[in-house]
């Protein structure tokens, strides 16, 4: 599959919500950049190159990983911890997409790392303004995390 | 000569023991009994809890889709739209925008009753004045006079007493839209030497025989068109009040106006409550 465009991965089970986020996302030109996977599994093999994903070039790297907390196979914390064990994804900003605003959930979320909290609000009108500005914010105005090669560079002594 | 009396007593005692065992045991089987009774009614009610809360919260994601497509559908037909096929989305969106305020508050509901009152001495002066600043716009471009009286300061969860104030300032000024001078009091009685906090407005009221059904999750005594709402603050105030121990009641009459008065239990009441 050609990669070389894709900025943002969506991790989002949910096809009508998935939809919803597109659109969302095509009102500001940024769906062309999204890929969308369907579980904790799919979310890890597209982010590390295996599986139905093994041919994936990881350059340029993914500038924003957003996750649904409630995802099936791995769920939204395990696969967060996952990518930010390895050195070689862990720079990758996260954000957690979810209905959840229980403070527990939050914690834990910043606690394994997650660069971002937002709650999918119910109303349509100011879920597309979230999800407008969340793109724009992630794909346009924040800073890519620096290359592979300086990623590496940085690594910290081993866990 | 030490052993002896030690026996003896142990005699003695154990005559008088048979009697005071059997008075202890059934005492101890009603204690159990209530005991359990409690434990039941506190599982019951977390479960209710948690259901409505998860019931609730799962219902948020259907809503907004139905919403959102309704819109992006009438967003894509754009210029091409029937004026007929346009009224029905806007009625699809209204209807689940309605039901997503419905859900939003039901969760409200439900993480009130998880959340515990945090009491400290608070100015419910000050509460007020918070309050009626959120609602200054409609009560200055209707002309609502609103009174204040004084009020003390109580021992009360002020977070949770904002919102009791927040939603029977908001009745206030929603039922007396269509009063002629809307006059809002907000006051203090003393009966029996507890405080009582009242909210008065001369709106619509309602009818005493439906007083019961004031304090009821989703129970509604006015038409939607004339009044929006979806039944849940009132739940919500007499919830928070009896959080704090207190007792909530409401005066009223048709086209007369509503009042509501309320107590809160202090820590001394509680205890000649628990010890009566």
């Amino acid at each position: 599959m050609n990669s070389a465009h894709i900025q943002m991965l969506l991790a989002e089970d949910s096809a009508s919500d998935g939809d919803l986020i597109l659109a969302s996302l095509a009102k500001v030109s940024l769906a062309e950049a999204t890929h969308v996977v369907h579980d904790g599994v799919e979310t890890l093999d597209f982010v590390f190159c295996r599986g139905e994903y093994a041919d994936r070039s990881n350059e340029p790297p993914l500038r924003v990983i957003v996750l649904d907390v409630k995802l099936p196979k791995l769920d939204g914390f395990e696969v967060l911890r996952e990518i930010k064990a390895h050195s070689r994804t862990r720079l990758i900003p996260i954000v957690l997409l979810t209905s959840s605003n229980i403070d527990a959930d939050i914690a834990r979320g910043y606690l394994l790392g997650a660069n971002s909290y937002v709650q999918k609000p119910v109303n349509f009108e100011q879920f597309r303004e979230t999800i407008r500005q969340l793109g724009l914010y992630w794909m346009t105005t924040n800073e890519a995390p620096p290359s592979k090669h300086l990623a590496e560079r940085l690594r910290p002594a081993p866990e | 000569m030490r052993e002896e009396p030690k026996v003896r007593e142990r005699v003695d005692a154990l005559v008088g023991f048979v009697e005071v065992t059997r008075d202890l045991t059934e005492r101890r089987k009603e204690q159990e009994r209530a005991l359990s009774d409690a434990q039941a009614l506190k599982a019951v009610n977390a479960e209710l809890e948690a259901f409505t809360y998860s019931v609730s919260h799962d219902l948020r994601a259907p809503i907004r889709q139905i919403e959102g497509f309704a819109k992006i559908l009438e967003e894509h037909l754009g210029d091409s739209l029937d004026p007929q096929v346009e009224h029905y989305l806007h009625r699809i969106q209204e209807g689940s925008q309605q039901m997503g305020r419905l859900v939003d508050d039901l969760l409200h509901l439900a993480q009130l009753g998880r959340q515990h009152a945090k009491p400290r001495i608070t100015q419910l002066d000050a509460l007020v004045d918070q309050v009626l600043t959120s609602l200054r716009a409609e009560i200055l471009e209707r002309g609502i006079i609103c009174r204040v009286g004084a009020l003390s300061a109580l021992e009360c969860d002020p977070g949770l007493m904002k919102v009791v104030f927040t939603n029977l300032l908001s009745n206030a000024v929603k039922y007396t839209r269509r009063s002629e001078q809307p006059v809002i009091e907000i006051g203090q009685l003393v009966t029996d030497g507890i405080p009582v906090i009242y909210v008065r407005d001369n709106g619509v009221g309602f009818d005493m025989k439906y007083v019961d059904k004031v304090f009821g999750v989703f129970q509604r005594l006015h038409r939607a068109e004339d009044f929006e709402g979806a039944g849940v603050g009132l739940a919500i105030v007499s919830r928070i009040i009896r959080k704090h121990k207190g007792t909530i009641w409401a005066e009223a009459a048709p086209d007369k106006g509503a009042t509501f008065f309320f107590t809160l239990g202090t820590e001394a009441q509680q205890a000649v409550t628990a010890s009566g």
